[in-house]
């Protein structure tokens, strides 16, 4: 296994471009993008909300791609990715179902709505914050990176059936709250394409940065042992 | 070849446990694997006898799995079965329903027939490994894998595997066999290989080893 | 595979069931769930059909935790699992009779729990058993594929058992929402086809993906490694 030297030279000037991203997003969505008619200056929140959402649904997908790669090819670097898509996701998606929260109080006056893409959102943070909690367990290090790896197999294959079988149940109580649907204005549109490249930078920078992390501390725990003549 | 070995190695994440191991086992031989503790003898075993995979290099097996046998510190027994219902579960397992004669036959080799319908939990350490020695020649091996079979065995045990050991020689089995006791176990080999942090550094026949003034 | 499987969960059976002691705590487990939930009830006011239906669902879930985390326990006492990945078996053969065996011992328990959420949740028998039973088979057939796929994961250390708990909950979600809905229907005396057709073709659905799933994904949980 080679130093990884390499990395240290797309990530800076990611990082820079996502933070330039990141501010140019912001002005599209306050500069640019008109105030919502209904909803008023609230509605804005809808942008980020849908980035980290987004962002966050793609990590759980990295995480169950990356597991079914270390299952055929045993590489250490796929549980690594694994592992840092992981965190970035429950992050991403603990910040989007607080979003939803901050949006859903003034409009509907309620902090939480059975929207069944907020439901699939919630169980997912919890299907994934146990996969954390599951990777931070005191297994062997081949059979960790195993049983990870199929669980977060498990879990993305859970999610469609989770997302049907959260709208089945909504539509017991039918909705008084109706989502942010289709309608919306053209610069509206591009407001939220900027955002959602902006975060999509900003997610590539923290998975690549985590996961660089986690194989230094492989490299430095197996430098450790080799000096301890383990 | 019962058994062959390609240039195996096994890495625990970046630790080398095993480097480049290559060999080959004929029919009837007997390779006694060597070496002190932390060589990598266990993971050896394991690795040949395909409980772990090999993070590089290839292992054959050129039998049945059916006809493949492991002893080993652990007796793989259930505390709650009685000696009787472990072997007959293993039994069925590998298809070797005989029935109840052939069960009772079995245990009465390694003398456990009075013990028969005993809780396998309430044996002895030297019980214990006969009734593994039981299922182990239940199965009729074509090849075995022996792990230190002798450690905290009574004289009478040791004996009864000695037996056994050699009547599955005669009837051409391979052993790989793992031990500490060199001296002990030497002229009982046909091939010995010896492990030195993971690298093999003699692989070869026996008489060659004790020529080289090994096993001292 | 079948074959094996079925000698292992004959195993299993014998030891989890021999002296009773195996099933006392899921089932002592789950009617405490339903009691300590009853409290909860102000006096003189009925129990939701669905609630009743939860709690009873809930009950089984962890009866079920306890149940596989037993059964894999089993092998590890005196490396029995070693013995069991060496055989002339397919590892799948320990997933599916492990799987059989912790449903049997699943129905047993939930035969406990049924009656006790009844008395003590107020609820009553109705028509539509046959839809009922269906549902329990389509719901336990999900629980113990997962169940049996992930018991696994814990090899039946104790200080995994939770870990199990946290990690399969989450992913039955599916089948929770499916039973609860339909056994409050059954609860209020209105279950019938047309309502809970797509509520079992859920299930069923949930069934055949992690069944599927399990057979793939069973060799590679299941390792001589530790």
């Amino acid at each position: 296994m080679n130093a990884d030297n390499t990395g240290a030279g797309w990530v800076g000037p990611l990082a820079a471009a996502a933070g330039l991203a990141l501010a140019g997003a912001q002005w599209f969505i306050f500069g640019y993008a008109p105030v919502e008619a209904t909803m008023g200056v609230v509605q804005k929140i809808f942008y980020p909300h849908l980035g980290l959402a987004w962002w966050g649904m793609f990590s759980f997908f990295t995480v169950f791609a990356a597991g079914a790669l270390y299952l055929w090819k045993r590489e250490a670097r796929f549980d690594r990715l694994a592992g840092a898509a992981a965190e970035v996701g429950v992050l991403f998606s603990a910040l989007a179902l607080v979003c939803g929260s901050l949006w859903a109080r003034p409009i509907w006056n309620v902090w939480w709505t059975w929207d069944p893409r907020l439901t699939t959102a919630l169980i997912m943070c919890f299907i994934y914050a146990a996969y954390l909690v599951l990777r931070a367990s005191g297994l062997g290090r081949e059979r960790r990176a195993l049983v990870c790896a199929v669980v977060g197999v498990a879990a993305f294959l859970d999610v469609p059936l989770v997302f049907i079988s959260a709208r089945m149940w909504r539509s017991i109580h039918p909705a008084v709250f109706k989502r942010q649907g289709g309608g919306l204005e053209p610069e509206m549109l591009l407001a939220l394409f900027v955002t959602l490249f902006a975060f999509g930078l900003l997610w590539l920078c923290l998975v690549a940065l985590r996961a660089r992390q986690l194989a230094a501390a492989e490299r430095a725990s197996a430098l450790a042992a080799g000096r301890m003549g383990l | 070849m019962v058994l062959t070995l390609d240039r195996v190695a096994k890495f625990y994440g970046d630790k080398p446990v095993l480097r480049e191991v290559s060999l080959a086992l004929a029919p009837g031989q007997v390779l006694l694997v060597a070496g002190e503790n932390g060589a990598g003898k266990s993971t050896l075993l394991k690795v040949m006898a395909g409980l772990s995979r090999p993070s590089a290099g290839t292992v054959r097996q050129g039998v049945d799995q059916s006809r493949v046998a492991y002893l080993g510190h652990q007796t793989f027994l259930y505390p709650r079965l009685t000696a009787l219902e472990n072997l007959r579960f293993w039994a069925r397992l590998y298809g070797r329903d005989g029935g109840e004669a052939a069960l009772l036959a079995a245990l009465e080799r390694v003398g456990l027939a009075r013990a028969a319908h005993e809780e396998a939990g309430s044996f002895s350490r030297g019980m214990a490994q006969r009734l593994s020695l039981a299922r182990v020649f239940l199965v009729d091996p074509a090849l075995l894998f022996l792990d230190e079979p002798g450690t905290g065995l009574d004289v009478r045990s040791r004996g009864v595997l000695r037996a056994e050991i050699a009547a599955a020689r005669e009837r051409g089995a391979a052993l790989v066999w793992v031990s500490h006791a060199l001296g002990e176990d030497l002229p009982a080999a046909d091939l010995v290989l010896l492990l030195d942090k993971g690298r093999a550094g003699y692989f070869g026949p026996a008489a060659g080893f004790a020529a080289e003034g090994g096993g001292a | 595979m079948i074959r094996p499987a079925l000698v292992i969960a004959g195993k299993d059976l014998r030891l989890v069931l021999a002296g009773g002691v195996g099933l006392a705590q899921p089932v002592l487990l789950g009617l405490l769930l339903v009691f300590v939930f009853s409290l909860a009830r102000p006096a003189g006011e009925l129990v939701p059909p669905q609630a009743a239906a939860g709690v009873f669902w809930l009950a089984s879930l962890f009866a079920m935790v306890l149940i596989y985390n037993t059964l894999y326990s089993l092998e590890e006492a005196h490396g029995a699992r070693t013995g069991l990945l060496l055989a002339p078996l397919a590892p799948q053969a320990v997933w599916l009779g492990k799987g059989l065996a912790g449903a049997g011992l699943l129905v047993v328990s939930q035969v406990v729990f049924l009656p006790a959420a009844m008395i003590f949740l107020g609820q009553d028998f109705h028509g539509g058993v046959g839809l009922a039973l269906l549902t329990l088979l389509a719901g336990d057939l999900g629980v113990c594929v997962l169940g049996s796929l992930l018991g696994a994961l814990a090899q039946g250390q104790a200080a995994r058992e939770s870990l199990l708990t946290v990690v399969l909950f989450p992913l039955l979600v599916p089948l929770l929402l499916a039973g609860v809905r339909l056994g409050g229907l059954y609860f209020e005396g209105a279950l019938e086809w047309e309502a809970a057709a797509s509520w079992l073709g859920l299930a069923a659905a949930f069934d055949a993906v992690f069944a599927a799933a399990a057979l793939i994904l069973f060799p590679f949980v299941y390792t001589g490694e530790d």
